[in-house]
């Protein structure tokens, strides 16, 4: 189990978002939480991913309790996100983008990334940062290119280099099609697909997309009013009549 | 572009290095100052265009320096001047330190920049207080050094020396702040400036990076600031207060924001209105004050933002119509 969360309870004041969830996620599997918009699934993300304090509950990331641990931490221990709107460091190259968490990883780990007076990256800095442009189909000549001039569909793409960036051991994805044109979509759910079998990556993620979650997903999770109301295995989960009735019935129209 | 940018760079270089042989000595005074304003600003850049944060309060740094040099100079202690630009970087990054674990601990943002200028009025305050810093006339009459070099002496009393001393510490300082905001750590500064929470989610420690910037700032900020006693031989409290802390942002402003070398250009913007302003007694103010407003107004981004922009666009036209 990488990922292990135990009666995850919050609260906004008053209301109470989130009665005591409970997830695992299993190494190498994906899981995918759906549920109707204000079901709690951002803030049971946020939970997970160290921006939020849970009122009640224990997060363990192989076996280590992270609960209070900062994004920062989590992001060192192995954690990689990426955000519904994608978030790049927009002024920057691609290059600087992918050598800026390569450099920190490096750091963190006790690493010698270069001598701080060192303007351009170490050339094994720089060759991972080329490798990993390249396996997401950025080709060389835009690498010095400003992040902020990239299409959506491209800015998403180089959100994943980023993340990937970091090595990590899981990778938490908020809606990775948000917003997305239908061939945007499928050209995401494809590079996922094949993300997946080629680093065997363990991905937990919020999604809307019916085709991308049965396409992907090993573990669908129903969130529904901050409980869970079914998990399992997609095609024993899609048959359940309560989800039915609170969100695939509702949500079929738009898959 | 960037040809004309690195041309412009080695005339400017070449200005500075014999301006005493081309220009007659009030205006070698004014380069010296310009050279002192532009690591000040440079040092509160590294803040402001790098590491995403706005200081108020930079002159107190600044004045850690000034009053450091000053203070060694005129009670005559008995270290080699050479030693007081790095004593001034270490006493002004402690300083920033101490300021930026207590502010930064809970403040971010506007907060953050009004408790900096709340903390370096209480330096001018505390200055005030102190006889050995010389009251609100601070400190005067302040002897040049005479520096023993080992194989030679370089006397400060000498005007070119004292200019050649000036300028070699300002460009030496700036080689290093050039450095360190193009290494690595530069490059996190600036992912901290463009997105804390995306820094922060990989891998980078928002808190820390932004302590050693400020850390780092202060102590260039007091570099530029122990040049000041040698130069103009009086070190007093308006060089601290909130007036000398709003140069740096007036020149940056000025200069080009987002640009390493937008500083430079400010000041020399700056101390040429002042210069050609300066016999229109009671209206000199208001030219400065006119052409800094006109500025915001026409080119938001400064004048190395305005250049900019006019490149690409005639690069874009010159694609156009090829």
């Amino acid at each position: 189990m990488i990922l292990d969360a135990q009666g995850i309870e919050m609260s906004y004041g008053a209301l109470k978002v989130l009665h005591g969830v409970s997830l695992q996620a299993e190494e190498g599997r994906t899981l995918a939480i759906i549920g109707p918009n204000g079901a709690g699934k951002t803030t049971l993300f946020k939970v997970l991913t160290g921006e939020r304090l849970p009122s009640a509950g224990t997060v363990r990331f192989r076996g280590e309790d992270v609960t209070t641990l900062p994004a920062f931490r989590r992001a060192r221990l192995g954690f990689g996100r990426t955000f519904q709107v994608a978030r790049i460091f927009s002024e920057l190259d691609l290059m600087a983008n992918v050598v800026i968490p390569i450099e920190a990883r490096i750091r963190a780990g006790g690493g010698s990334a270069g001598p701080r007076w060192r303007w351009t990256p170490m050339p094994e800095v720089r060759a991972e940062a080329e490798g990993i442009l390249e396996r997401l189909g950025f080709a060389r000549s835009r690498w010095e290119d400003e992040a902020q001039f990239l299409s959506h569909g491209d800015r998403k793409r180089l959100e994943f280099c980023v993340a990937l960036a970091t090595r990590p051991g899981i990778l938490m994805l908020d809606e990775p099609t948000a917003g997305m044109s239908p061939s945007d979509r499928r050209e995401m759910t494809r590079f996922l697909a094949r993300l997946k079998t080629e680093t065997g990556i363990t991905i937990v993620m919020t999604e809307h997309d019916m085709d991308l979650i049965f396409e992907l997903a090993d573990t669908l999770m129903v969130l529904n009013y901050g409980e869970v109301i079914a998990a399992g295995e997609p095609s024993q989960v899609r048959d359940d009549p309560l989800v039915k009735k609170v969100y695939l019935g509702h949500g079929a129209q738009h898959a | 572009m960037k040809l004309a940018g690195h041309l412009a760079l080695a005339v400017l270089l070449a200005v500075f290095l014999l301006a005493p042989f081309i220009v007659h000595p009030g205006l070698v005074f004014i380069a010296g100052f310009a050279m002192i304003q532009i690591v000040f600003a440079l040092s509160w850049n590294i803040l402001f265009s790098y590491a995403g944060l706005v200081s108020f309060g930079h002159a107190a740094f600044f004045g850690i320096g000034a009053y450091l040099s000053a203070a060694a100079l005129r009670y005559g202690w008995n270290v080699s001047f050479l030693l007081i630009p790095p004593a001034s970087f270490a006493l002004g990054a402690f300083a920033a330190f101490l300021v930026a674990i207590v502010v930064l601990r809970r403040a971010n943002g506007i907060q953050f920049s009004v408790l900096t200028l709340a903390l370096s009025q209480l330096v001018v305050v505390l200055i005030g207080y102190s006889p050995y810093l010389g009251h609100d006339e601070g400190i005067s009459a302040i002897p040049r050094p005479v520096i023993n070099l080992g194989i030679a002496t370089l006397n400060l009393a000498n005007p070119l020396a004292n200019y050649y001393f000036v300028i070699g510490v300002g460009l030496v300082t700036i080689l290093l702040i050039w450095l360190v905001v193009h290494g690595p750590l530069g490059r996190t500064m600036q992912a901290v400036r463009i997105d804390p929470e995306r820094a922060a989610f990989v891998g980078i420690d928002v808190w820390r990076l932004r302590v050693a910037s400020f850390t780092l700032s202060g102590g260039f900020a007091a570099v530029g600031g122990s040049l000041l006693a040698p130069w103009a031989q009086i070190v007093h409290p308006d060089y601290v207060n909130w007036l000398a802390s709003a140069q740096p942002i007036f020149a940056t402003l000025l200069g080009g924001v987002g640009h390493f070398w937008g500083p430079v250009v400010g000041v020399l913007g700056l101390a040429g209105l002042n210069y050609f302003t300066r016999t229109f007694v009671g209206i000199s103010e208001i030219v400065v004050g006119a052409s800094l407003l006109v500025v915001v107004l026409v080119a938001p981004q400064g004048i190395l933002g305005a250049l900019r922009k006019a490149a690409r666009k005639r690069k874009a036209a010159a694609g156009a119509h090829p």
